[in-house]
């Protein structure tokens, strides 16, 4: 784990002419942009933003393992102000990072990968609220500050810190409207499940991001549906579309309707994990017929340590009932949930955590 | 007006590449397939090229389990024992 200070090494500065759009258009110059404009990280912006933690601003968050570059608070902070964060912000970027930097979220191959995956970070607990993050209505967006912006900074830092740039070390064949953005709260107004932040584990009261390496954005509509397996066989059904069939994990957001009806039934978040894992599956001869079938993913589904609910003979999205992370989020209106597919044919990518922590 | 740098201040790694075989003719060799659809096969199809062509041994086929991250350390360091070079690459 990334938490040493490394050697002190000044960063570098730029001087530019005082004009603002001048600037800004020296930053595209540079090649530090996601092709938006970016505020320029003027010193004084950057050191408000290092206030946010009192680590010593060379500390190393998260390391790179195939080119050895670091990222240190300060270059966190940089990034984040060209982002557009404020301070109160930053906790939740470096929370991000310390999650993406576990080996099993293997974030340079998320990042590098023609399959075009967008770290989502999916924050959960008061923290949220505290900064006004949005778990509401347009819940990916766009117009709220903090959900774009921390986004928007997980970006840079992979474009700036991390060198990974489209077309050289990010090799996405289509890339993903997620990698300009991709980060929401958990909504918790009408949430009958508990926190995506207590069932990790930490204290109450505490705050967490979840960091998964998201490989699109599937939209689920279902006005019709009135009863849990209604909501959750349509859910299912784009999980399992032969499209994003793989081993890899799910996130599920249901919107509040759908939670509604899923709710007064009764029904847990671990029943509906079940659910959706047992649904969420394609015959062998199906999987053949699109010639996605492979015996050693069949093998690992189906061999020892298996799931009780993986049938014979087909294949289910994942490998087991809590590979799919399900929570609340969106407005009060419409029957429109999301699954969005993990990165990786396999297990490529596995799905961290952290805590957010205030440290000034 | 004095702007920050946003790029890391690690100094770059140094990459050394192994030295190069004086000859191909008659090594070993291995094979480090990624796991991915049809990885295996064609590797396999390349090795035998060089078995027809250069007389060389198939002598071991190593399998990472995840395409996208560096093979473990006890894995290369077994497959260095014993070949001479190793064939590997992506299979889509």
């Amino acid at each position: 784990m990334a938490t040493a200070a490394a050697a002190k090494i000044t960063p570098r500065i730029h001087e530019v002419p005082d004009d603002l759009l001048a600037a800004i258009d020296y930053c595209y110059d540079q090649g530090w942009t996601d092709g938006l404009p970016v505020v320029p990280p003027v010193v004084d912006r950057v050191k408000a933003m290092l206030a946010a933690d009192d680590r010593p601003p060379e500390t190393v968050i998260a390391l790179h393992p195939a080119t050895g570059l670091d990222l240190s608070l300060h270059a966190a902070a940089v990034n984040a102000v060209m982002a557009g964060c404020l301070p109160d912000y930053f906790p939740v970027l470096v929370a991000g990072f310390e999650a993406m930097e576990k080996a099993e979220f293997n974030f340079h191959g998320s990042t590098a990968s023609t399959g075009g995956s967008a770290p989502l970070l999916v924050v959960s607990g008061p923290y949220a609220d505290a900064i006004g993050m949005n778990s509401d209505v347009n819940l990916f967006g766009p117009g709220n500050r903090p959900n774009a912006t921390i986004g928007r900074a997980t970006r840079l830092i992979l474009r700036n810190v991390f060198q990974m740039i489209p077309g050289i070390s990010d090799k996405s064949t289509q890339g993903n409207p997620g990698k300009y953005s991709f980060c929401i709260a958990e909504r918790m107004r009408g949430n009958p499940w508990p926190a995506l932040v207590e069932t990790q584990g930490y204290a109450k009261g505490a705050s967490s991001v979840t960091a998964y390496a998201g490989g699109g954005f599937c939209n689920v509509e279902n006005h019709g549906g009135n009863t849990p397996e209604h909501i959750l066989s349509s859910v299912a059904d784009a999980m399992a579309n032969y499209g994003c069939i793989t081993l890899g994990q799910s996130v599920v957001i249901l919107a509040p309707e759908h939670m509604g009806i899923i709710a007064a039934a009764g029904w847990s978040r671990e029943k509906a994990q079940d659910y959706l894992f047992s649904q969420a599956k394609r015959s062998v001869d199906g999987m053949k017929s699109v010639g996605k079938f492979r015996d050693r993913e069949y093998d690992a589904q189906h061999g020892e340590g298996a799931s009780p609910l993986a049938e014979q003979g087909f294949i289910h999205r994942g490998m087991r009932p809590d590979d799919i992370l399900i929570t609340m989020g969106g407005g009060d209106a419409g029957g429109h949930s999301c699954f969005i597919p993990s990165w990786s044919r396999g297990r490529g990518s596995i799905m961290q955590h952290a805590e957010i922590r205030k440290r000034s | 007006m004095q702007l920050y740098s946003p790029m890391s201040t690690a100094p770059k790694r140094k990459a050394v590449r192994a030295p190069a075989l004086a000859t191909i003719d008659g090594m070993r060799i291995g094979v480090l397939e990624n796991g991915k659809l049809n990885a295996e096969e064609m590797l396999n199809e390349v090795a035998q090229l060089f078995v027809q062509r250069n007389g060389c041994t198939i002598r071991t086929l190593a399998s990472k389990s995840n395409a996208s991250a560096p093979a473990p350390g006890n894995t290369l360091v077994k497959v260095a024992q014993e070949v001479d070079f190793l064939l590997t690459g992506l299979g889509d």
